[in-house]
């Protein structure tokens, strides 16, 4: 028989003997429940509401069975320092999510439970894709290694800037600055996240100038270059349009706004860059809306995790150093989910799960936000060689003009790429290292001394919580 | 032209390039050098100067292989890599050597 009625989603849904499968979606979900609302039956509420539940038995229940489709909240751990605060970990079965969909994930996970009242916060920590859900997924359009192999660049950190001011330029000026960087040392210019096509430079314009500035830089220094052409557009046919005039032009690269355009958008154009042997360079405008606050929302990790699922070839990640927010662990996790094949557990970087990725292509991260050339040892040190570094007005404001800064970022690049080739503390060093470099380079030179005092020091909002053993 | 990493830089001494190879056979990479006359930003296979010195260990081994192939090619430009079996592409390049009068 049918009985109606409330019953606790704790009954059901709280299950701290339950051993999660292989094949599990794990989530880590930090949790504020009401001050009446014991932690257990918070935990049991978003395990219940993200999958089979509604606030109240209903008929229809009995035509399946719900245990196998059910989510189990199988563990509970205070955090520390706020006794407000639960992490509460979920597993998910296989079959809640459709393949090869985000959307699915998101939908799933991150619905009603976000808005559920008997919690005052939520924010979903971290994620674990099972590899059985990871191999649904084309990931990222072209990989690293390959990008690396078309663009000939090997064992440093890639260098780009974004192009400013972000808004005014005509095409044809716009196409200059371009052309100026990218003359100057730097592979790669950039569409600032604000540019698509505005009445004062249109999307077609824009880009027959920057080709033109791509090509004749290439042509100047022997060396391969870009612009990250922004197709983000009011609909995906003309994203799509964008796209293949892009191609039809022969640069290299577009990039996209994957917040703004949404996961379907992006996981069609990432589809489209893989038929097209185009690089993708992600642009992520939003995400502070959604992971900068501890006690809700999105962190950036899972954000990310899903991004290399539906596919990026470069993602901007903080630069820890720079203007923008990005704790110097955290960060480092991040770049772990992006790059590596396999991420064990870390809980001082905020990676509460091992995550395996199988064979799927790895993302570059994109270090932009405030950096100049006195940041250059660290963001060597910090993100490695496999990274591209992005110094917009680190550039442009060169008291010599956009390609005097390039040359000086290129060579404080390089010096300490040899320095650390050469077994030297780039944090130790890294001062005397630029100061050796500019005693040769008077672009270099001059770039210290205009950015000699300008320091991000804030204390950063996002942080991992500090683990007792 | 430019041509890539360290071309930004003053040109290599023969010390520095032994500590950079230093580097790339401590990674148990395998070296190669490849030469060209022309350099072209979007020509990918310059050609090679014999096979990739797998199993050599000392820049000594390197550096002279490097001289044979600048006197057997005196106007060309001379680029040592840097080879990873595990990730199956080259994580280093950079050319070591330049025609005399450029």
């Amino acid at each position: 028989m049918f009985e109606a009625g409330v019953r606790e989603y704790r009954e059901i849904y709280w299950t701290p003997d339950y051993a999660p499968r292989d094949t599990d979606v794990l989530a880590a979900f930090r949790v504020v429940p009401q001050p009446e609302v014991a932690p257990e039956e918070a935990a049991a509420a978003v395990a219940a509401e993200s999958s089979t539940a509604t606030w109240t038995t209903v008929w229809t229940d009995r035509l399946t069975t719900l245990e196998r489709y059910q989510a189990h909240a199988y563990r509970l751990e205070p955090v520390p320092g706020r006794p407000d605060q639960y992490l509460a970990y979920i597993a998910y079965p296989l079959e809640l999510f459709e393949e090869g969909s985000v959307s699915s994930m998101i939908a799933s996970i991150t619905g009603n439970v976000f808005g559920f009242k008997a919690i005052r916060a939520l924010r979903l920590e971290d994620l674990r894709i099972p590899v059985a859900l990871v191999t649904t997924f084309q990931g990222p359009p072209t990989g690293i290694q390959v990008e690396r192999d078309r663009l000939n660049k090997y064992g440093r950190p890639l260098i780009g800037a974004t192009l400013k001011p972000k808004l005014g330029l005509s095409a044809r000026n716009y196409g200059r600055a371009c052309y100026e960087l990218l003359a100057g040392g730097l592979d790669f210019t950039k569409d600032d996240e604000n540019i698509t096509s505005q009445p004062f430079m249109r999307w077609r314009d824009r880009y027959q100038f920057v080709t033109e500035a791509v090509s004749k830089a290439e042509q100047e220094t022997g060396e391969r270059k870009g612009h990250y052409l922004n197709v983000t557009a009011p609909d995906c046919e003309q994203m799509l349009e964008r796209a293949d005039f892009a191609k039809e032009l022969g640069s290299p690269i577009i990039m996209h706004d994957f917040l703004v355009g949404g996961f379907a958008a992006h996981t069609t154009l990432s589809r489209w860059c893989r038929r097209n042997g185009m690089l993708l360079h992600v642009h992520r405008a939003l995400h502070a809306v959604i992971d900068r606050q501890k006690d809700h929302g999105i962190h950036f990790r899972v954000l990310a995790k899903w991004l290399r699922l539906a596919g990026g070839d470069h993602l901007h990640t903080g630069t820890v150093v720079g203007k923008l927010e990005g704790e110097r662990e955290t960060t480092l996790g991040v770049l772990d989910l992006l790059r590596e094949s396999h991420v064990p557990a870390n809980r001082n970087r905020g990676l509460f799960f091992d995550q395996d990725w199988a064979s799927l292509p790895a993302v570059l991260p994109a270090a932009s936000g405030g950096i100049h050339v006195w940041h250059m040892p660290a963001l060597v040190d910090i993100f490695g060689d496999d990274s591209v570094l992005q110094f917009g007005g680190g550039s442009a404001g060169h008291p010599q003009g956009s390609r005097a800064g390039a040359t000086a970022n290129r060579v404080a690049l390089e010096a300490c790429v040899q320095a650390r080739n050469e077994g030297r503390d780039l944090t130790a060093d890294g001062a005397q290292i630029l100061k050796e470099a500019a005693s040769r380079s008077s672009e270099l030179a001059a770039a210290m001394e205009t950015w000699r005092e300008i320091r991000f020091d804030f204390e950063a909002v996002d942080t991992p919580d500090v683990m007792s053993a | 032209m430019m041509l890539e990493t360290f071309s930004y830089l003053p040109a290599l001494s023969a010390g520095q390039i032994a500590s950079q190879l230093r580097s790339i056979l401590d990674r148990r990479l395998v070296v190669g050098i490849e030469f060209t006359n022309a350099p072209d930003p979007h020509d990918h296979y310059w050609a090679m100067w014999k096979l990739p010195l797998f199993d050599v260990a000392d820049p000594a081994a390197v550096l002279a292989e490097l001289d044979a192939c600048r006197r057997a090619n005196p106007g060309a430009y001379i680029k040592i890599n840097g080879y990873d079996p595990v990730r199956q592409g080259q994580v280093v390049s950079f050319v070591a050597a330049r025609p005399a009068e450029s």
